[in-house]
């Protein structure tokens, strides 16, 4: 073992601040060097791709092309489950580090925590809406391909289907967002999956709600939001396309900020 | 150099740490002694920011941690080994918290050279031993190259060979002129390592002395003397100034005499002497007396009452 070679005197130029693109390198190494990160995608590539396809192939087959189904719903249908994945990547972002205690070595070396939770939202982000985006376009095209032989599809340059593929592509990304927040807040992986579910699970509880008090409420779920983006037949009882966006976007935000608030304040 | 002043930390209705003031300075390695739960965790956790103080500071260079530019080059800690993602390389939990700092590969890269860890740096924490998961977290408080480092525990899970490297490394980088400041419960790892003690018990202070004094002005020795007839002897040595104690076994523990002075002064007065043993009370020992009143884990009967196996 030989002696490391140190300095006391500061050097010439003193390293500068903790900068943002730092902390950025230091969270996407976190997230690229273990392999739950790659798993979770995997399982989120999957499950969209192979449940749309699948749920495509069952319904052509029976012939029945439902007019009272909306052209696009069916494109979509893994992706729910998919953010569900992506949700858990970002609970993860912060639930490992309170679970084996890494977040104190965290802490230490960038005091500013609020400048983390950016970092980490920011990094997990990213890549949900990189990989969002791709999956929401490859499970349109996939989907199309196989309704379209049986005359079902809908093409990309029907007015409206751009927007609404690119619309439903962020749903991971604010799955994933709010995980961050959720684990940020709740600092318990399991805790956090459970309130992650919960908030997904919420038009199933609303069901028990009287008709009219079904949408009024439902409208602010992430659910109700999520559909009524991608619709080409917009439900009128519910918020419009573009509201619900903002209904989707709030989501995180909310979480996020809660997060931030509560981050400086707690001991770890 | 790390100012405490005044420090309380409560946690709901314990009293983690209270009103405690001391100072470790540069060039030195001060050992941070105190029983389980004495709070020093929690005090090496509020001078990193990570708990806020009821009351009092805690200041790292001047300065609070939390106003900080450049953390890492400021304070090096390693506060628990285990706190690891077991599932990334050495290589990559370094260089994950060496960017967040921006220090680059090169430094990494040194920092595993210098804890022995080349070899095991591309392996998954995992398969590390708790003696390997010791070195990384040094090398992670070395990797800003920092004037002040603390370490928590440090010794726990080294084999001999890494204890000899650990204390040699403190030395060093203590001579280099930087902070050095290490919590142990143990009072021979520290009588070896550092040159300023801070012993506190359930949270308060119980002293702040330089190692020489403490183990100047610790350093009990007395003789231990059998005799058939020790009754006599005691009121013999008692009234030549010697401090004497009955013991067990018709034993006396003499203070305050030399063992050839009471071998004379029983011969002189025809009391047999069977046994004349000089006895040193070790550092552990004078540790354990100053913090005797603070321990909060103790077991009542050193031995448990058990049911003989018939």
């Amino acid at each position: 073992m030989t002696t490391l070679q140190t300095r006391v005197a500061a050097p010439a130029a003193p390293p500068p601040a903790v900068r943002a693109r730092d902390l950025l390198t230091g969270e996407w190494i976190k997230l690229s060097s273990i392999r739950s990160t790659y798993l979770i995608m995997l399982v989120t590539v999957v499950t969209a791709l192979g449940l749309s396809s699948m749920n495509a192939a069952v319904n052509t087959s029976m012939a029945t092309g439902r007019p009272e189904t909306d052209p696009l719903l069916p494109t979509f249908i893994g992706l729910p489950y998919a953010a569900l994945a992506a949700g858990l990547l970002g609970i993860l972002a912060f639930g490992s580090e309170h679970g084996t205690g890494l977040i104190r070595t965290t802490f230490a070396a960038v005091p500013r925590r609020r400048a983390v939770l950016a970092a980490k939202a920011t990094v997990i982000g990213a890549v949900c809406l990189a990989v969002g985006e791709a999956l929401a376009f490859s499970s349109f095209f996939l989907v199309q391909a196989i309704l379209s032989r049986h005359h079902h599809g809908v093409s990309l340059s029907h007015p409206g289907v751009p927007g609404a593929v690119l619309a439903e592509g962020t749903i991971l990304c604010i799955c994933a967002l709010l995980g961050t927040g959720l684990g940020a807040i709740i600092r318990h992986t399991a805790g956090s999956v459970a309130a992650l579910f919960g908030v997904l699970a919420l038009p199933a509880v609303l069901l028990t709600v009287p008709a009219p008090w079904r949408d009024r409420i439902g409208r602010f779920t992430l659910p109700f939001a999520a559909d009524q983006v991608v619709v080409q037949h917009p439900n009128p009882s519910l918020f419009t396309p573009a509201v619900s966006m903002l209904i989707l976007l709030a989501w995180p935000a909310a979480v996020l900020t809660a997060a931030a608030v509560l981050i400086t304040r707690r001991d770890t | 150099m790390i100012t405490v002043e005044s420090l309380t930390k409560r946690y709901g209705h314990v009293t983690a740490v209270d009103d405690l003031s001391f100072t470790a300075r540069p060039g030195h390695v001060t050992g941070f002694l105190g029983p389980n739960g004495a709070g020093k965790t929690t005090t090496m956790r509020v001078i990193l920011g990570l708990d806020r103080p009821t009351s009092g500071a805690a200041l790292v260079q001047g300065r609070r941690y939390l106003e900080t530019i450049r953390p890492l080059h400021e304070v090096g800690a390693l506060l628990d080994a285990a706190a690891v993602h077991p599932g990334r390389t050495g290589w990559s939990h370094l260089l994950s918290i060496a960017s967040s700092n921006g220090i680059g590969r090169r430094r990494v890269a040194a920092v595993l050279q210098a804890t022995g860890l080349e070899a095991v740096a591309h392996r998954r924490i995992k398969g590390f031993s708790l003696g390997m998961k010791q070195r990384l977290g040094i090398a992670v408080a070395m990797l800003g190259d920092p004037p002040v480092l603390m370490f928590d525990e440090p010794v726990n899970g080294l084999d001999p060979e890494g204890i000899q490297w650990i204390r040699e490394l403190f030395m060093s980088l203590a001579a280099e002129g930087r902070t050095v400041f290490v919590s142990s419960h143990l009072m021979s790892e520290m009588a070896v390592t550092a040159d300023h003690l801070v012993i506190i018990g359930r949270g308060r202070l119980l002293a702040d002395t330089p190692m020489g004094a403490f183990t100047k002005s610790n350093a009990r020795r007395d003789v231990l003397v059998r005799s058939p007839r020790a009754g006599e002897l005691a009121v013999l040595l008692a009234a030549r100034g010697a401090a004497v104690t009955p013991q067990s076994g018709s034993c006396l523990a003499v203070a305050g005499m030399d063992a050839p002075v009471i071998a004379d002064l029983a011969a002189a007065q025809g009391i047999p002497v069977y046994e004349l043993t000089e006895r040193h009370a070790s550092l552990e020992q004078a540790f354990m007396d100053i913090t005797s009143g603070s321990v909060d884990y103790r077991a009542s009967d050193p031995v448990p009452e058990r049911t003989p196996i018939s």
